[in-house]
């Protein structure tokens, strides 16, 4: 089954359902078995599958239920690492920071078991979903390797594993989140690069990376060298400013797009989002553009996060539509153009 | 002779017996005593300011639970407020019980360094979450949207909350106009001279208030200077503007980078304290040597934002290095950054050892110089 033009997707994480985020409360406290916590996971996750369905996306996610911080979720499911404790991100908002204690690794697959789910519910294609490792490394502590470098370069060994189990399991789609990786473009842009060529190397799915929150146009035209074939970044929380630096020097790869905010609780409008879609056909051609939320949905509410996917994917018929119309009228006036 | 020397440093003297409670006169009192020989190499230990606000996993933590609740309607701002002051309290007591000589407040009730002044000072907005530097931890973008003027104190019930508290001394902190034009945006000014300017003007109105009431020293943060090393000329032309008429002592702090290319330049600004980061911006190891450092020097050389603790042994090697360049009578040594980058448990450690090995230093280098 191939995707239609400009595939529909999201990025990765959706909210959690009342139940759920009740439940996790309830594990910690230990007034609730692993079981039946991932069993109120997998009630969630079938829940974000249908809704996905339901609004008529193309390439889906599993809605990262069963995660609570992208970092934290596989430090806590590899080697060599410990939770150091919270730190605050903004607010009252804390996240658990791991810290490398010694080497680094796979115990086991990670995400395989969520992945085979997932995909079981839906006859659409299911994305299989990873952080990568520049970004694990930048947002843990590190108490045991003498440099960055050994650090993000055994990390990287450990997911491109990761990468080909995934593939063995059937994940056609595979998006590798580096979030961090602008953090030092001067001193640590080509470590990045060589990173991703190693979780990557000799893979045969098709693979993304997702970055946002940063100085994209820091690492524009460089971040085209990333081995992936999309690089899926935040357009609409600038409104589409990022198209300037798109016409300096052409996008040479496949774009996921982001055209809702993920950070805003207002849902835009069908006309809002097929706007940006509109207005980026301009600078880059609609056969290397897929349609994406900004960011992980995850901090947003059910009804919003159901509203700006709704309106994303009829933005996109709608655009469609018009592509298609274009595209007949173009070939109805050449064959009727006199020679 | 070092004792001859006008000496930059005068918050060593009486310090660790200074009483409890309202000491307002106490400490401007203490501050001038003369010098005492066999305290020459005492070094003093200091903080570059935020403290984490809330305790350990699992506890939640009265602030957290504070702001949710807050949040929801269930608790008053008074109340907010109040709690605030208890973990403010804490703060501090983390700071005199590991025995920091120069302490902060904690920088508890900062939502983050932009918005806690950006929000009081006129003519600015407070826009989206951004990215703060190189970390992991956000911050809100300030916006000018016309013309930025000081309206009211910022800080000064903060500080003076912290010194009545306090049987350290405390040193106010103040986010530098550049950094916040830096992190904020134009969209008034002709210009981002003008804006960084009208910031200066602004804060300066807030470092002559710290200092009406009775502030002995204050910090500057600025560690968008390491960013933005090419405007060097402008940000110390903003220097000027902000301490026009302030005649404490002032720190300069920069963290995040280094300071190659504007050293030894950075020594004519009008500030009598300097702070390096020594673990992010660790080519200031070579910069430092290039010229005598002819300020005092706030040394950032514990990693605040690695859970790794320094050995004593480690510290005592770097403080060593530092003094080879800089007479330990003009030294403060600190963590490079802000501990708010630690969980509580290791940011309240990283203080323990910062004055562990500063003492031993100091030990060590008594036995140097008898
Ligand atoms: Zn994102």
């Amino acid at each position: 089954m191939s995707l239609p033009l400009l595939p529909t997707t999201a990025v990765g994480s959706y909210p959690k359902p009342a139940y759920l985020l009740e439940a996790r409360r309830k594990f910690l406290r230990k007034h609730l078995s692993k079981e039946e916590l991932t069993e109120l996971e997998r009630r969630a996750t079938r829940e974000w599958i249908q809704i996905q369905e339901d609004a008529g996306m193309d390439l889906l996610v599993d809605g990262e239920q069963y995660r609570g911080d992208m970092v934290a979720y596989f430090a806590d499911e590899m080697e060599g690492f410990a939770i150091a404790g919270l730190v605050r991100s903004y607010g009252n908002r804390y996240y658990p920071k791991p810290v490398v204690v010694g080497p680094v690794g796979r115990r086991h697959p990670v995400t395989v078991e969520w992945f085979r789910y997932a995909q079981s519910l839906t006859s659409k294609p299911v994305k299989g979903m990873l952080t990568g490792p520049y970004t694990i490394a930048e947002w843990s502590f590190n108490e045991h390797y003498p440099t960055r470098r050994e650090l993000v370069l055994e990390l990287a060994r450990a997911i491109h594993q990761e990468v080909v189990d995934l593939q063995r399991a059937g994940a056609r789609y595979i998006q590798i989140d580096e979030p961090a990786i602008h953090t030092r473009p001067e001193e640590d842009f080509d470590l990045a690069v060589e990173a991703m060529e190693i979780v990557t190397d000799g893979v045969g799915a098709y693979t993304v990376s997702h970055i946002c929150y940063g100085d994209v146009p820091k690492i524009y035209p460089a971040m085209l060298k990333l081995a992936v074939n999309q690089l899926d970044l935040a357009l609409k929380n600038e409104e589409f400013a990022l198209l300037e630096t798109f016409k300096k020097s052409p996008f040479t790869k496949d774009i996921g797009l982001g055209v809702v905010d993920a950070h805003s609780h207002r849902v835009e409008s069908v006309e809002e989002v097929a706007n940006g879609i509109r207005r980026t056909l301009g600078v880059i051609p609609a056969k290397q553009i897929f349609i994406s939320p900004d960011c992980g949905l995850k901090t947003r509410t059910a009804e919003e996060t159901v509203g700006k996917l709704r309106n994303m994917v009829e933005a996109t018929k709608l655009v469609r539509k018009e592509l298609t119309e274009t595209r007949n009228r173009g070939i109805a006036e050449t064959r009727t153009a006199p020679r | 002779m070092r004792g001859a020397q006008p000496r930059s440093n005068l918050f060593k003297r009486g310090i660790a017996t200074a009483p409890t409670g309202p000491r307002n006169d106490l400490v401007k009192d203490r501050l001038p005593v003369p010098e005492l020989c066999e305290q020459e190499t005492q070094l003093i230990t200091t903080v570059v300011g935020n403290y984490p606000k809330i305790p350990d996993m699992p506890a939640p933590g009265k602030w957290r639970s504070a702001v949710e609740k807050f949040q929801k309607g269930q608790l008053t701002e008074a109340e907010l407020r109040q709690v605030e002051d208890e973990v403010t309290l804490e703060a501090i007591q983390d700071q005199v019980d590991a025995g920091v000589d120069l302490i902060t407040d904690g920088q508890i009730r900062w939502e983050d360094g932009q918005t806690h002044f950006a929000r009081r000072l006129r003519g600015l907005s407070i826009n989206g979450l951004q990215r703060y530097f190189d970390t992991n931890i956000y911050f809100r973008e300030p916006v000018a949207e016309g013309e930025i003027a000081w309206v009211e104190p910022i800080s000064v019930r903060d500080f003076e909350f912290a010194r009545r508290h306090s049987p350290r001394p405390v040193k106010p902190v103040v986010t530098g106009p550049f950094t916040l034009a830096r992190l904020g945006r134009n969209a008034y000014y002709q210009s981002g001279r003008e804006f960084v300017l009208a910031l200066a003007r602004a804060l300066n109105a807030e470092l002559r208030a710290l200092q009406e009431a009775g502030a002995e020293i204050i910090q500057v943060d600025e560690p968008a200077l390491c960013r933005y090393k090419q405007e060097y000329p402008l940000f110390a032309e903003a220097m000027t503007v902000l301490v026009d008429g302030v005649n404490t002592k002032k720190v300069l702090c920069t963290y995040f980078g280094d300071v190659d290319g504007m050293y030894p330049q950075l020594l004519q600004l009008p500030f009598e304290v300097i702070g390096l980061d020594f673990v992010a911006g660790y080519r200031n190891w070579d910069v430092i040597a290039r010229a005598p450092f002819t300020k005092t020097l706030m040394c950032g050389i514990l990693d605040a934002r690695n859970t790794r603790l320094e050995t004593v042994d480690e510290i005592g090697r770097a403080i060593r290095r530092i003094t080879d360049v800089v007479p330990p009578d003009r030294v403060m040594v600190a963590p490079s950054a802000g501990l708010e980058f630690l969980p509580h448990g290791v940011a309240k450690r990283k203080l323990q050892r910062l004055v562990e090995g500063t003492r031993a230093a100091s030990q060590a280098l008594k036995g140097v110089q008898a």
